[in-house]
């Protein structure tokens, strides 16, 4: 799985090599900042989350990207090329939903794809019945999208995507009004996608359980600012260079076990729980087996020693939190 | 499911064979399909093109028919005139007009606007692709139009004079050039304007209006000029009299000329702006 540390890249040094990488992006409507010195780096070949509650710039961030709207102050490269100046190119191998997909309503599904194959290129008319076949959509091409549902216009967005063979796709809260199964559907094509056809995908959304199963990279944003970001198992723990190691520890005499690792150079902190104890260790999570010994040799029972998973809804709701407070952005480093 | 085929791109401004005539030619037909298919629009650009020229024949021939001591046959040069007043000047250019604006409104209102941006297509040569093809579509409907004249003209002539074929040349340049002009600044001023129903509104208050009023108002004096009507009547094969609606101020070829491409310099410049510069 590519990192940013494969890339040779990271936010505040834009090398071109990622797929996005945005330094100090700013938008401002009136005195507002909907972005606020934004940066940004997306690696190549990766699913990556922009994760943030509604109203916090995603999508402002996003038509930002594509040209849509301009910067105030910043600079962006998509796919190493700057952004807006070289709009054109970089979009070439870019294919994007922004909002709600939306299209002709009394043209057909194919005839859709027809003009914005016309637009990218006489080459891309041949992309068309591949592109919908993807999709599962072959059968019902014909039909005026006025008579698709919701699910069968995303998925006809995507196709729209797919035209342009993409390197890159930016997605804009893609599953918005899918079913249980159509979300699920999506999932798998994204991650195909990513894993067998090497396409990095950026997509925005609110849902953190979302993003945590689809994305490999991720940043949250909030306010216009991004306050996380890197791959979703460090944002997750705390990042790589304050990772969380806790564990759940179900012993038989919990004022032993407390007493037992008071000042015991591996332990950071115990405390009683529901479970028993809660030991924050000072060390890796491999010292778990130290823990576990040094207990047993005191007399403990052990029952239960588990590593304690950190959601990714547990951190997005720590750092969002924290936002209240003046802290400086945070970024998590791979 | 199938995979998509990777493929090389295509440089951003040239199509596949390398010619920009090429991607040119598929972005005009996108557009002129796009027209194709709003139905809503065809059909009422139809009845405006073609049902005053029917009523026109058909209502002379009943009297023709009904009296013929009193009424004249419904056909002849005469009667030609008349319909091609009524084609040129009133409802041919009604019916440019709701192409026209159609053409420039088309991607915002159906709100596929952006995503034909973020192709990295030029949005300037996004918007230029749409005025020929509002065209092709304004001309075959006011040539169909045109050709109904032309039947009426000759089937309902009877005994009186028919039109040379000079006569016929011209009078179709001059509605082709009257209805061709007002469907590109329409595509222009809708583009500008990126409302449909304002942009109609404001056309035909314009085109009805406004334009008759101040082409009427002898103290604006050469003023007058300057409005598209009256350079567009400038290069009509028939007689119009001075002053009214149908009004011809004398002017000349040239600044005719010059009226007619500063109109479209000053409306597709507009939309074109307007395109370029606008939050997708």
């Amino acid at each position: 799985m590519p990192t940013q540390t494969d890339n040779g890249g990271s936010p505040g040094q834009m090398t071109g090599h990622a797929a996005i990488e945005t330094e100090g992006v700013t938008k401002r409507f009136g005195s507002r900042a909907a972005i606020d010195g934004v940066d940004l780096y997306v690696p190549r070949g990766s699913a990556f989350g922009f994760l943030g509650p509604n109203g916090a710039g995603k999508t402002t961030m996003i038509r930002m990207l594509l040209g849509l709207t301009h910067a105030s102050a910043g600079s962006m490269r998509v796919l190493g090329h700057p952004v807006p100046s070289e709009r054109g190119q970089a979009l070439r191998r870019v294919g994007a939903i922004v909002e709600e997909p939306r299209f002709h309503p009394n043209l057909s599904g194919r005839e859709n794809l027809r003009i914005v194959a016309a637009v990218r290129g006489p080459e891309v008319q041949a992309r068309i019945a591949p592109a919908l076949a993807r999709v599962g959509l072959s059968e019902r091409a014909d039909e005026k999208v006025k008579k698709y549902s919701l699910g069968m216009r995303q998925r006809l967005g995507v196709a729209r995507c797919l035209l342009a063979d993409p390197l890159l796709l930016i997605l804009d809260e893609p599953t918005n009004g899918l079913d249980p199964g159509g979300i699920q559907e999506f999932r798998e094509m994204i991650r195909a996608m990513v894993e067998q056809e090497n396409r990095t995908v950026f997509l925005s959304s609110h849902l953190l359980d979302e993003v945590e199963k689809i994305c490999d990279h991720a940043a949250i944003v909030d306010r216009g600012k991004v306050i996380a970001q890197g791959p979703i198992a460090e944002l997750a723990s705390g990042g790589a260079g304050g990772a969380r190691n806790e564990l759940i520890v179900g012993v038989d005499d919990v004022e032993l076990a407390l007493g037992t690792l008071e000042g015991s150079e591996l332990v950071r902190e115990a405390r009683r729980s529901d479970e028993g104890l809660r030991v924050l260790l000072s060390g890796d999570i491999e010292s778990a087996a130290q823990v576990n010994a040094s207990l047993v040799r005191a007399g403990v029972a052990v029952r239960r020693l588990e590593p304690v998973r950190h959601s990714l809804e547990q951190r997005f709701l720590e750092v969002t939190s924290r936002l209240d407070a003046p802290v400086a952005q945070e970024e998590v480093r791979a | 499911m199938s995979a998509v085929s990777p493929a090389t791109p295509a440089p951003a401004s040239r199509g596949a064979d390398g010619s920009p005539l090429t991607l040119a030619g598929q972005m005009f037909g996108a557009d002129f399909l796009k027209l194709r298919k709003k139905r809503g629009t065809l059909i009422w650009a139809l009845v405006l093109a073609l049902g005053p020229v029917l009523i026109f024949f058909v209502v002379g021939a009943i009297q023709h028919a009904s009296n013929p001591q009193r009424y004249e046959p419904a056909g002849g040069v005469s009667n030609f005139h008349d319909g091609l007043r009524v084609i040129a000047l009133l409802f041919g250019p009604l019916a440019a007009l709701l192409i026209g604006v159609e053409a420039g409104t088309g991607d915002a209102s159906a709100g596929v606007f952006r995503d034909l941006v973020v192709t990295g297509r030029s949005r300037v040569a996004l918007f230029a692709s749409r005025v020929p093809a509002a065209l092709a579509m304004c001309f075959a409907i006011i040539g169909a139009a045109y050709a109904v004249l032309l039947l009426g003209t000759f089937v309902f002539a009877g005994g009186l004079p028919t039109p040379e074929g000079s006569l016929i040349l011209d009078g179709l340049g001059f509605i082709l050039l009257s209805t061709g002009m007002l469907c590109a600044v329409s595509v222009g001023f809708a583009a500008l304007t990126t409302s449909k129903p304002g942009a109609i509104i404001a056309l035909i208050a314009w085109l009805i209006v406004a334009s008759p009023v101040l082409a009427n108002i002898e103290s604006l004096g050469s003023a007058r000029k300057g409005l598209l009507s009256q350079a567009v009547a400038h290069f009509s094969p028939i007689h119009l009299p001075e002053g009214g609606h149908n009004a011809s101020i004398p002017m000349s070829g040239g600044l005719a000329f010059i009226v007619l491409v500063a109109w479209l310099v000053v409306f597709l410049g507009l939309g074109a702006w307007r395109t370029r510069t606008m939050d997708a």
